[in-house]
């Protein structure tokens, strides 16, 4: 099979493809080299009709989106775990301290004078405050809340510090300091972004199924209605391996139309995305969580290739099922 | 090149259409078939096409066992045999042209290879005006030519052709009979089913008899 489906596509008349995949009245005005002299052997509206061509399109727009949600969620999870593991944070327990700021101070300064640290960062009582607005809004009854201080250490992650030794150490040296390292937010991202990475896979697999399914039914079709054309080149000593091509052709160039439309609208979505999620934001929290989910919204340029690489393998789906298709149909004539 | 040993053949649960059918057919030779309507002329050319497979005994084509053949096989078989059919089995989306050209392009040659080749086949058989005509736009005799034209431009080893004049003048049927001739004389065994007498007449050729499912050379 790959011997033969390599030779399928070195045989292939590529410079036909083209007009394929446009409409006739645009086809018909490219230079001669694109033209086909001959008409195809298996009329192009006997396999391909419009209903056929907007379903694949809708699959391939389906599996566009998903990929492409999934990689930016993907990166902008990357992009956090990157943010987060390269900074530890230090707690201070407010409650039975009377002189909160020098202990601050003094935890600073012992943090600072550890190696692997870069820099040490004590957040005041108002950025701590700042950091509870979106859940409690501005009151001043945060003032009167006892807010554990932190304090935000940065590290050197080619040269990382002995976390545990430092954590050890400040349970020594300090009542009521505690390190949280970030391990376990790593941990749950990196759950969230699996479990979003293999809610993708899932939908991508079930396009690629409904793909599948209805190319095999419209080539059921395509053959059923074409049948006198397949026994006359039965009688001329057609191979099956020709008759396949024959349909397979007319797949292709579906699947390639299909999935460029499909990946089009797909990519104009990717481009209003950040306009929509403001315009349907529903607020600052809900925008800044978006944000914090998905990024900016903004597909990058790996993230298109994606579509470009979605638009491939659903022509070369059609291609494919609709070849076995027809060699499994034929086989059921013989 | 052709060997029929004992060869029946049923549809289904029904009666034997074919019965105890033996006949050899030589390289070179040539052959009429002939019976009244529904002795079975159509169905042995299929058997003789493997296009139907017998129910019971041997059928050989070019020394092979068509029993034994896989598909594959049968089309390279098929290649080397040309057939004319009574309902001519056209393809209507195709000119006249593309359609005497398709065994052809089904081997895999270049246009460029049969282009003038084609065109001069179909002068000859009377078709130069109708090159680019699409078959539904022909008479029943262009078919009839188109068909013939289609069958023989591979030069096959083999010609197969059901009732080929049924559908035209005296002085075309004459034309694709010399055709015939012509095509035997260059090597090519011809087979042809008719009930035409006077067609059979022109030549003398054997004749290959179906009565009552039964076969006799006469």
């Amino acid at each position: 099979m790959p011997v033969t489906l390599l030779s399928d596509i070195r045989d292939y008349p590529w410079t036909n493809l083209l007009t394929g995949i446009l409409p006739v009245r645009v086809a018909a005005r490219l230079p001669s080299r694109f033209q086909s002299k001959q008409a195809p052997i298996v009329p192009a509206a006997s396999v391909a009709g419009n209903a056929l061509t907007v379903v694949i399109a809708i699959m391939s727009f389906l599996a566009c989106l998903t990929a492409g949600a999934v990689y930016m969620v993907n990166q902008s999870a990357q992009a956090w775990v990157n943010d987060i593991s390269s900074e530890i944070t230090v707690e201070l327990d407010p409650v039975n301290e009377a002189d909160i700021e020098k202990k601050m101070t003094l935890v600073s300064l012992f943090l600072a004078k550890q190696k692997g640290i870069t820099e040490v960062k004590p957040l005041t009582a108002e950025d701590s405050a700042k950091l509870l607005e979106p859940w409690l809004g501005q009151s001043s009854a945060l003032q009167a809340l006892p807010i554990p201080r932190l304090i935000a250490v940065e590290i050197d992650r080619s040269n990382p510090p002995d976390i545990d030794l430092i954590k050890t150490a400040l349970s020594q040296n300090f009542e009521g300091v505690t390190l949280d390292d970030h391990r376990r937010w790593q941990a749950e991202i990196r759950t969230l972004t699996r479990s979003a990475a293999l809610g993708g896979i899932a939908v991508l697999g079930l396009v690629a199924a409904a793909t599948i399914a209805v190319i095999v039914s419209a080539t059921r079709s395509a053959m059923a209605s074409n049948r006198e054309i397949i026994e006359v080149l039965h009688f001329v000593g057609a191979h099956e391996r020709f008759i396949s091509s024959e349909f397979e052709r007319h797949f292709l160039g579906l699947g390639v139309r299909a999935g460029l439309m499909g990946a089009v609208a797909a990519a104009i979505a990717f481009l209003l995305l950040p306009l929509m999620t403001h315009m349907l934001g529903g607020g600052t929290v809900t925008t800044a969580e978006t944000q914090r989910l998905i990024g900016s919204g903004e597909l990058d340029l790996p993230g298109y290739f994606l579509c470009v690489l979605v638009v491939i393998v659903v022509a070369c789906l059609c291609m494919i099922t609709s070849r076995l298709g027809v060699i499994r149909v034929l086989k059921s004539y013989a | 090149m052709i060997r029929f040993d004992n060869v029946g053949l049923r549809y289904g649960n029904g009666p034997e259409i074919l019965r105890d059918v033996t006949f050899h057919v030589l390289p070179g030779s040539f052959h009429f078939l002939t019976g009244p309507s529904g002795a079975g002329k159509t169905t042995l050319l299929r058997l003789l096409f493997m296009s139907l497979r017998p129910t019971r005994g041997l059928i050989f084509v070019f020394g092979e066992n068509v029993s034994d053949l896989s598909a594959g096989g049968r089309s390279e078989l098929r290649r080397r045999i040309g057939i004319v059919f009574q309902d001519f089995r056209l393809l209507d989306h195709l000119t006249t042209w593309e359609n005497v050209a398709l065994p052809l392009r089904v081997m895999g040659k270049k246009e460029s290879q049969y282009k003038d080749d084609v065109t001069d086949l179909l002068r000859w058989v009377g078709l130069g005006e109708r090159i680019n005509a699409y078959p539904e736009i022909l008479s029943g005799g262009e078919k009839q030519r188109a068909a013939i034209a289609r069958a023989v431009i591979g030069r096959p080893e083999l010609l197969l052709a059901d009732e080929p004049t049924g559908n035209v003048d005296p002085v075309i049927g004459n034309r694709l009979l010399r055709l015939f001739v012509e095509l035997n004389r260059l090597g090519t065994s011809v087979i042809i089913a008719t009930h035409d007498h006077a067609l059979m007449d022109q030549l003398n050729a054997p004749r290959l008899m179906l009565h009552n499912g039964h076969l006799h050379v006469r």
